[in-house]
């Protein structure tokens, strides 16, 4: 299987093109429509919640009295209305939908009021009285890691032998740490669901990137099977993973009271309350214990890995592996021991971001490597080459051997193209006669692990219709968060009729289509779900094939499908009129595909196998300026290499790669969950909580795929998958952060928490001077 | 008087009765089925609900703004027009905006793109535009998933789109249906629209209990964020005089009723450094909308016109009943959190700012964690003068560092009459943290973190008028 060639006259969008998105004239005008706006229907209700206020207490009284009596109010759910299984926990069992003894977060949901309207709900909501006796709460990850406080059994990763005695043998040691910031999504759409009732079974509309799970668990509270509850979802505004398992909750709420009532019931959640009550990115603990050569290069390592999963598991194991399984990033360690921590903590459930854990075990490593190369005095760069895996020294701390590695390649590139080394020399000349503005140069480097690390997840179905029209209609597991993806699976099924990408319209995903369907997660939609609607295509392209030769008396190899017309000997017809004579003749003309990624294992218990597929690497070279009486930073260059294979879609992916860098570097620099002595979260608008916008650009962004580059294993014409990866190639900011703080400190190792507000940066220096002044 | 809002959307003349007057124009517009304007935020401060607002010229024709729908409240829009995502499109197809958005990649999941899309419409009934107007065009709208460049490339290739002629016609025709005065009431709320300054103050001496609403972005945020029901809201809009400008040899005087928008050209005029500062409040959305005297009235410890109006010696103009007018200067106008010296029968008419001598130097400074669009740590404004090598006239404002904006008096009462040198500057540094500011810690900055950019501050302005260092802010780099 390989990427297509053009040929002279070739059908428009289909694999390799760069196609628009398939929504992006409904985007512009308004007509792509999200469940909010959905006509409702008849006698549809509205649902509120009421929140917790208490990071941790136990509940002594809800009075819904008052409440129920308020105009407009239909119904109030509370655990005891759940009939199912009051657990809608994605892992391991113990989140309950509705709380029945504890609170343990505030905004903690207790009760959902249904409403006429809104405001009544949302007025009634607030008339519901709940009382509680407040208990100790844990609300950072340290006093839960001092407590052995779990949500999920310790992880050990090891390869190796014991590190400990070599690093104590090792030339050079070094401790170091870091605390590493959350980060909510910020997705524009905020959390929303509408559950409409039939007669045996439940329609749910859920703005979510896992319908099955959706699907599942409503099934679940309400005591249905799987397949009396049918969810549907047509697109997101945006999920950036906080809507793989926090949508079901709102999902759920919703169809309870649908379930409840007989009636049609939205929930929405506003902004505040989104913020308030949804899971968002893991905040980290990375600290290790390291031994070097001289060259600073690494001899073993011992790590310990701890997440914040807020107050329940939710996705906190396979975010926690992902963690461990990219503190190596680029980078061998020939003894290793990672051992990973899950602290339970009364927050908000830290669940899936664009990265899952590895974004933030992979700074960890990254400012590991800053410490070794600065501790010794040598060029961050050199440092971090010399330890680049290679020859001999390719095996993972998770035992898997890295193949196809890019790095070395694309860092000479990118050293070329950025001009990177004439441009160290004149910041170091700007910062020498420049006590005010200091600038820092670095440059970041990513290996990302495709493929879900919980290898069961690893696969998908599809869902190809032809009608007799020749039009297409396509259907599959993935979902459509403004990645593209829609358009990329209709660019696979595009290419394998060689028919224009218009032809291809695109299904809402629905579990009554697709069943079993995966997450669309880990970066995976287009690998998993592109390649199930090939095999679907391709099946059906088969019978075309044997049809036509048939038809028109030819060998089945001469026919080719070209240019949304089908070649069959010396007839020429168009795909329409073969797929209407296909269609008298009884040809079949759907087919499902079903796809499961090929030669990948993995055993959690160890830790042990081969969790990936294949890695997308990445290079960037950022350039900032700090300004040291303020704090404040100014990102002024970033040039960025990225690997997506032979890309389906060059002008989609370039969008993954741009926005994932933007938004990786909001994570790094100015996002910031605070929350107060009681474990309220303060930053829960836009107002307080602060995401990149259009002046935070680069000033200078240069953004190159790697060319002539297909993926090595037979991944979907061999692209490479693109959701995640960019987003770490914001690491190249905080390191230029850390070059420039290092400048205004006079030298030596800087340390710096993320993100790297203004505040943090001021800090730092006046640590660095500190430091410096107390060994001069 | 008219019981009835009379406005255009998407170029159709309409009749409002019968919706609460403190009705979101989001609200409303979703409710009536034009779902394609979207909320994000609910407090103004993503752009996702961005529509345009087109207000009849005296000369004829709409002055056009991109502004928030949801904090606008819809008896707001008396009178004018309003153009949705919905009504970009016309005959001819979609309009440039929408075509340069969808073609170049400008949009990813869609639901920041109608308010982009309306922010970059607006943006091209402008003839000529360059990267820094861009920026502040979208400087109120989010994007999680683009990293905006594809929008940006989207805005440069943006072509001048004239105005409709047919608009001529429209906005005479709103002006004639509109000019008598609006009391609208609506599901118990009443909406009280003077004319004057003077009916305003009697307004408010018969409804004490009455919210005084003059652009919304912020008290809009009781109703959509606080979900309060106001009693009756008293609206400031259709005064003219609070909306005059003025610009003398003496200096700059301007209704409290001015927006953000309008004032910046004048401000730039009376002193860039001010324009720049004005420019930082809000986003285009905000500004088009929110008032200078809001801003006062408001009397937040943050709001960013404070520090320099304080330190341009500027003095606010208070109207009080029967044609009772008085002065204040602006740095005895904030008393406390939220508390200025208005008296319940008073409302704020002008702001009057002198001319900053022409030898003078002044700065403004604005410490936050994002350029746009956000709330400063610390903001910080600076005059200076220096005849016969001493300092004869030193004045600092300053915002984020108490409960109120505060003057920075011991700062200045070290320098005036001394040499303007660094031992100097350090000296009057210490005094200013010793005995001028008392900021607290909160999620925007610690106590200690904003005394230090205070010191910071006070530094830069040093190194800007000594001119020893070749960088002296990130904006030189």
């Amino acid at each position: 299987m390989n990427a297509p060639t053009a040929i002279g006259n070739r059908h428009q969008g289909g694999a390799g093109d760069p196609v628009r998105h398939d929504s992006a004239y409904g985007h512009v005008d308004g007509e792509a429509i999200y469940i909010d706006d959905m006509p409702t229907p008849r006698g549809c209700l509205h649902a509120h919640l009421v929140l917790g206020r208490w990071a941790r207490a136990k509940l002594t009284k809800i009075d819904i009295e008052k409440a129920r009596g308020m105009p407009g109010v239909r119904a109030i759910a509370l655990a005891k209305d759940i009939k199912g299984l009051n657990d809608v926990s994605p892992s391991i069992p113990g989140e309950p939908l509705l709380p029945t003894d504890y609170v343990e977060y505030v905004g903690h949901p207790i009760a959902v009021v249904a409403a006429d309207t809104e405001e009544q709900a949302r007025r009634a909501a607030a008339a519901v009285i709940v009382e509680a006796e407040p208990v100790h709460a844990v609300l950072n990850v340290r006093e839960a890691l001092e407590k052995q406080q779990w949500v999920l059994p310790p992880m050990l990763m090891q390869r190796g032998d014991d590190p400990q005695p070599i690093i104590e043998k090792a030339p050079h040691r070094f401790k170091g740490e870091i605390d590493v910031g959350g980060q909510d999504h910020f997705y524009l759409e905020g959390q929303v669901a509408l559950a409409i009732p039939h007669e045996h079974d439940m329609e749910v509309w859920s703005s979510t990137q896992h319908p099955s799970e959706v699907q599942a668990m409503v099934a679940r509270i309400l005591n249905l099977p799987h397949s009396a509850v049918n969810t549907l979802v047509r697109r997101m505004g945006g999920g950036f993973g906080g809507k793989e398992s926090q949508a079901t909750q709102i999902a759920c709420f919703a169809a309870l009271i649908a379930s409840m009532t007989g009636c049609a019931c939205k929930l929405r959640l506003d902004r505040d309350d989104d913020m308030t009550v949804t899971g968002k990115r893991h905040p980290f603990l990375v600290q290790w214990d390291v031994g070097t050569d001289d060259e600073g290069r690494i001899l073993a390592v011992d790590a310990v890995i701890a997440a914040n999963a807020g107050w329940s598991t939710d996705l906190t194991p396979g975010v926690l592996s992902r963690a461990l399984s990219h503190f190596d990033n680029a980078y061998f360690f020939p003894h290793v021991r990672i051992r990973g921590y899950g602290c339970k903590t009364n927050l908000q459930s830290f669940t899936a971001f664009r990265g899952f854990g590895g974004p933030q075990g992979m700074i960890g490593g990254e400012m590991m490597m800053e410490q070794i190369a600065r501790s010794l005095g040598k060029d961050t760069l050199a440092v971090r080459r010399a330890n680049f895996y290679g020859t001999g020294r390719d095996l993972t701390p998770y035992h898997q051997k890295v193949q196809h590695f890019r790095l070395p390649e694309m860092v000479d590139k990118t050293l070329e193209s950025s001009n990177y080394a004439a441009r160290r020399k004149a910041i170091d000349a700007f910062n020498a006669t420049s006590p005010v503005i200091k600038k820092g140069l670095a440059m970041s480097f990513l290996k990302f692990g495709i493929s879900f690390n919980k290898i069961d997840l690893n696969q998908a179905g599809a869902l190809v219709l032809v009608y007799e029209d020749g039009s297409i209609l396509l259907n599959h597991g993935g979902t459509e968060m403004g990645q593209g993806l829609f358009t990329k699976v209709a660019q696979v099924v595009s290419e394998v009729f060689a028919v224009d990408f218009e032809k291809v319209r695109l299904s809402p995903t629905s579990t009554a289509k697709i069943p079993n369907t995966s997450p669309t997660a880990a970066s995976a939609g287009a690998d998993l779900n592109g390649m199930a609607a090939k095999v679907a295509a391709d099946a059906i392209k088969e019978r075309l094939t044997e049809f036509a030769a048939h038809h028109f008396d030819c060998n089945q190899a001469d026919v080719k499908f070209e240019n949304n017309h089908v070649i069959a000997g010396n007839h020429k017809v168009t795909f329409a009129e073969l797929v209407h004579h296909a269609k008298l003749a009884r040809v079949k003309l759907s087919e499902s595909g079903f796809y499961r990624t090929p030669d990948i294992h993995y055993d959690p218990k160890t830790m042990r196998g081969m969790p990936f597929y294949y890695y997308a690497h990445g290079v960037a070279a950022t350039e900032v300026a700090i300004d040291t009486l303020t704090g404040e930073m100014k990102v002024l260059r970033t040039d960025i290499l990225h690997d997506c294979g032979a890309p389906l879609n060059p002008a989609i992916d370039k969008g993954q790669i741009e926005g994932g860098f933007i938004q990786g570097m909001g994570w790094l620099t100015i996002e910031e969950l605070v929350w107060n002595a009681e474990g309220r979260l303060m930053t829960h608008a836009p107002s307080t909580y602060k995401i990149p916008s259009a002046r935070d650009l680069p000033r200078d962004f240069r953004v190159e795929l790697l060319a002539g580059a297909p993926n090595e294993v037979a991944s979907i014409y061999r692209s490479k998958a693109v959701g995640e990866p960019p987003l770490m190639l914001a690491i190249s900011v905080y390191l230029a952060v850390l070059d420039a703080i290092a400048a205004a400190g006079g030298g030596g190792v800087p340390w710096l928490d993320v993100p790297t507000t203004p505040e943090r940066i001021l800090n730092s220096i006046a640590a660095l001077k500190a430091a410096n002044g107390k060994n001069a | 008087m008219r019981n009835e809002v009379r406005l255009v959307v998407n170029g159709q003349p309409e009749t409002v009765s019968g919706v609460a007057p403190h009705t979101t124009v989001l609200n409303w517009l979703r409710a009536r089925g034009l779902t394609g304007t979207k909320e994000g935020c609910a407090e103004g401060d993503c752009g996702a609900c961005t529509v345009m607002v087109g207000t009849p010229k005296v000369e004829g024709g709409f002055e056009w703004t991109a502004s928030c729908s949801c904090i606008l409240v819809v008896p707001q829009l008396d009178g004018r027009a309003l153009t949705t995502v919905e009504g970009l499109r016309d005959a001819s197809g979609h309009h440039p905006a929408q075509v340069l958005m969808a073609e170049g990649g400008g949009t990813q999941c869609g639901y920041c793109t109608p308010g982009f899309v309306m922010a970059l419409a607006n943006l091209s009934r402008r003839p000529e535009r360059d990267d820094e107007t861009i920026l502040d065009a979208i400087s109120g709208n989010l994007c999680r998933c683009t990293g905006y460049r594809p929008i940006l490339e989207a805005a440069r290739a943006l072509p001048h789109v004239p105005t409709p002629e047919i608009e001529a016609g429209e906005a005479a025709q709103l002006l004639a249906q509109t000019k008598d005065g609006l009391t609208y009431t609506a599901g118990g709320v009443r909406f009280i629209a003077p004319n004057t300054i003077d009916e305003a103050v009697e307004a408010h001496a018969e409804h004490p209990e009455a919210w005084i609403l003059a652009g919304g972005t912020d008290l809009g945020l009781r109703i959509t964020k606080r979900h309060e029901v106001p009693p009756a809201l008293l609206w400031l809009g259709r005064i003219a005089e609070l909306k005059t400008l003025s610009e003398t040899k003496t200096g700059l005087s301007i209704g409290a009723g001015v927006t953000y928008e309008d004032a910046v050209p004048a401000f730039n005029r009376l002193h860039p450094e001010l324009g720049d500062l004005v420019r930082r409040i809000g986003g285009a959305q905000i500004r088009s909308v929110g008032t200078m005297g809001g801003n006062l009235g408001n009397a937040s410890p943050i709001g960013d016109s404070m520090p320099a109006l304080i330190a341009l010696s500027a003095e606010i103009e208070i109207a009080g009943p029967r044609g009772k007018r008085r002065r204040v200067a602006a740095a005895d106008f904030i008393t406390g959190y939220r508390k200025t010296v208005l008296e319940p029968d008073e409302l704020i008419f002008a702001i009057h700012i002198p001319k900053p001598h022409p030898e003078a130097q002044f700065r403004a400074y604005k410490v936050a964690r994002r350029i746009d669009q956000d709330i400063s740590a610390v903001c910080g404004a600076f005059r200076l003068r220096i005849e016969g090598g001493v300092v004869v006239d030193a004045v600092s404002g300053w915002g984020g560092v108490a409960a109120r904006p505060v003057s920075g008096e011991a700062w200045a009462a070290v320098l005036l009459g001394k040499p303007w040198t660094f031992a100097n500057v350090e000296a009057a540094k210490a005094a200013l943290l010793a005995s001028d500011v008392s900021p607290i810690t909160d999620f925007r900055g610690a106590a200690e973190y904003r005394r230090t950019v205070c010191a910071g501050l006070a530094q830069r302005f040093w190194h800007e008028t000594a001119g020893d260092v070749p960088v002296a802010s990130l904006e030189a780099v």
